[in-house]
């Protein structure tokens, strides 16, 4: 960890991270507005078999409870897009981006090792990421103040809740920061880490939308996002320990591969 | 205690895969190939090759960023592979062709870097007035630097710190004329100082101007390890010779080469001692005589003309 560089990589994201929080609370806001305006229209249109059961449960979210409409937010593509700028853009740029532009190395010419260029890194995008999560679970209570149905949403799971966030967005984070630091260009790695992110929103998407394809959701990292689940008091430690061995094993191989690895200049 | 020492150090690179489908070439390429070198503490030392001679991987293994495939090195005594941080700590390095941030004020870049360097920018000031860095200039943001101003930033975050040992590659790109010498008087300044600045460049009139001793490195081989000077009293001179009547026999005159006549003029090399050259003109009538200074470049020129040849 270095102190200098922590300072300079706040100051470098901190109009982006402004945007990502102000986006993230305005959408946490927004959920519980539409369950409490369009929750019992929803429920009604399932309940008289005008829209499929499947469509109501989207990534293990639904519209009919308070806590369903928070889960529904956390995996909605909207969040995803704006957590995205950190957990995926962040991240992949973190390493490849100042190699191919060749900063990197004006940086390392200083007397901070990788090791501790990859710590300060890390821990600078869950930073970022603990302060996005928690605007949408801040918006996502401002909104449900705003309803009031304030009552319906219990705030003793809450700091689950944002562990969950967190623990998912930095085991993406953290694949991010791998691919980065594996690649001397910026493409492949983000590539590589959007082909991770896609293909496991994909996977979980379809496990929830067709039963058939449920088998399929544990391989999905979204899988381990149980927003709903928390808030009604059901907490699978499983989820927090898979999550939190993804981000391990990420941030065990970049801690062998990066210090070991050769830099040459930047072409 | 050498600032720098190498000995059979050794970079060789093995091509990756870079087409779909098709075998990755095996055979590595040396980029240095037993390099063996030693740099005095408070010497200025050019380093000079063409490009793709093997400078800046060298630089890199003694920086640590790269990893040497055999041999070794000691920068201030630390090994360059396992206490690249302590190296760094006391370096100061301008890469070639320096990337900045371009969202930074220059004052803002500077003391950022300052910062990462565990060391105070005791010498910023000085060298920013030198390089006629005015504080309304560094108050703009990098992106509308121009490539000189660029290049004076360069060197100051690479010296901010004063650092015993510069690394410089290239560091006189993209200055001009009146900054170049105002960048040379740094370097006395340094000198004079006991500072140790390695200098990596192909500006050969710059290298004879500044630098004690000079290393050549061909195809990452070291090929030459010498003092300029001593350099220049081996270099061979460029003669021009007009005569009246019969023209001097001088193939078989010590240090001289490359005869040429054309009318009344006669051209030559001239390598060491001139006094037999001086000897074998004695009995002629000479009309004019021009011996131009030997000049790193001739060397240099000579290191890589035989190689074509």
């Amino acid at each position: 960890m270095n102190g200098a560089l922590f300072a300079h990589t706040w100051r470098m994201q901190r109009v982006r991270l402004a945007v990502v929080c102000l986006g993230l609370l305005v959408w946490g806001f927004i959920t519980p507005v539409v369950y409490a305006q369009f929750g019992a229209q929803f429920r009604m249109l399932v309940e008289n078999g005008l829209m499929p059961e499947q469509f109501a449960q989207f990534g293990g979210g639904d519209i009919f409870s308070l806590p369903g409409a928070i889960g529904l937010g956390f995996i909605h593509p909207i969040s995803l897009l704006l957590n995205s700028v950190f957990a995926v853009g962040y991240s992949t740029a973190a390493i490849a981006s100042e190699r191919q532009r060749g900063t990197l190395e004006v940086t390392l010419s200083r007397p901070v090792s990788r090791r501790a260029l990859y710590g300060t890194l890390v821990l600078s995008s869950f930073t970022f990421l603990a302060a996005s999560t928690l605007a949408l679970i801040a918006g996502a209570v401002a909104g449900a103040m705003f309803e009031g149905v304030r009552s319906e949403l219990p705030l003793a799971p809450l700091p689950l809740l944002w562990l969950n966030g967190m623990l998912l967005f930095g085991a993406i984070a953290s694949i991010g920061l791998a691919a980065s630091l594996s690649f001397d260009r910026f493409a492949p790695a983000l590539g590589l880490t959007l082909g991770v992110v896609v293909v496991s929103y994909f996977l979980e998407v379809l496990g929830s939308l067709w039963p058939d394809a449920r088998p399929l959701q544990p391989y999905s990292l979204f899988h381990y996002l149980q927003p709903k689940s928390i808030l009604t008091g059901h907490v699978a430690a499983s989820d927090f320990a898979v999550l939190t061995l993804v981000l391990a094993c990420a941030v065990s191989y970049a801690l062998v591969v990066f210090p070991r690895r050769d830099l040459p200049a930047p072409s | 205690m050498p600032a720098i020492q190498t000995i059979g150090l050794t970079k060789h690179f093995r091509p990756g895969r870079r087409v779909p489908f098709r075998p990755a070439r095996t055979e590595a390429i040396a980029a240095v190939d037993s390099l063996d070198l030693s740099v005095n503490e408070g010497e200025i030392f050019g380093f000079l090759g063409p490009n793709g001679a093997g400078k800046s991987t060298t630089i890199r293994m003694l920086l640590g960023f790269l990893h040497p495939s055999g041999g070794g090195g000691r920068v201030h005594g630390l090994d360059v592979v396992r206490e690249s941080v302590a190296i760094r700590r006391r370096t100061g390095y301008l890469p070639g062709g320096i990337a900045l941030y371009d969202s930074l004020t220059g004052e803002a870049l500077l003391e950022y870097l300052a910062r990462l360097s565990d060391r105070p920018a005791v010498r910023r000031a000085e060298l920013c007035e030198q390089l006629e860095l005015s504080r309304r200039t560094l108050r703009r943001k990098v992106r509308d630097y121009s490539r000189g101003m660029r290049q004076k930033i360069g060197i100051v975050q690479a010296l901010q710190h004063d650092p015993e040992l510069a690394i410089l590659d290239e560091p006189s790109e993209g200055l001009d004329p009146l900054m170049q010498r105002a960048f040379y008087d740094i370097l006395d300044r340094l000198k004079a100082e006991g500072r140790t600045v390695f200098f990596s460049s192909h500006v050969l009139s710059e290298v004879e101007r500044v630098c004690d001793r000079v290393a050549i490195i061909r195809g990452g081989r070291l090929v030459a390890l010498e003092e300029v000077q001593s350099l220049l009293t081996r270099a061979r001179r460029q003669v021009t010779l007009r005569v009246a009547g019969a023209s001097p026999s001088l193939t078989e005159v010590a240090g001289v080469s490359h005869v040429e006549q054309r009318g009344e003029i006669l051209t030559c090399r001239l390598e060491g001692d001139p006094r037999p050259f001086l000897a074998a003109i004695q009995q002629c009538v000479v009309l004019d005589l021009t011996i131009e200074p030997a000049r790193l470049e001739d060397t240099f020129v000579d290191f890589y003309g035989d190689v074509e040849s």
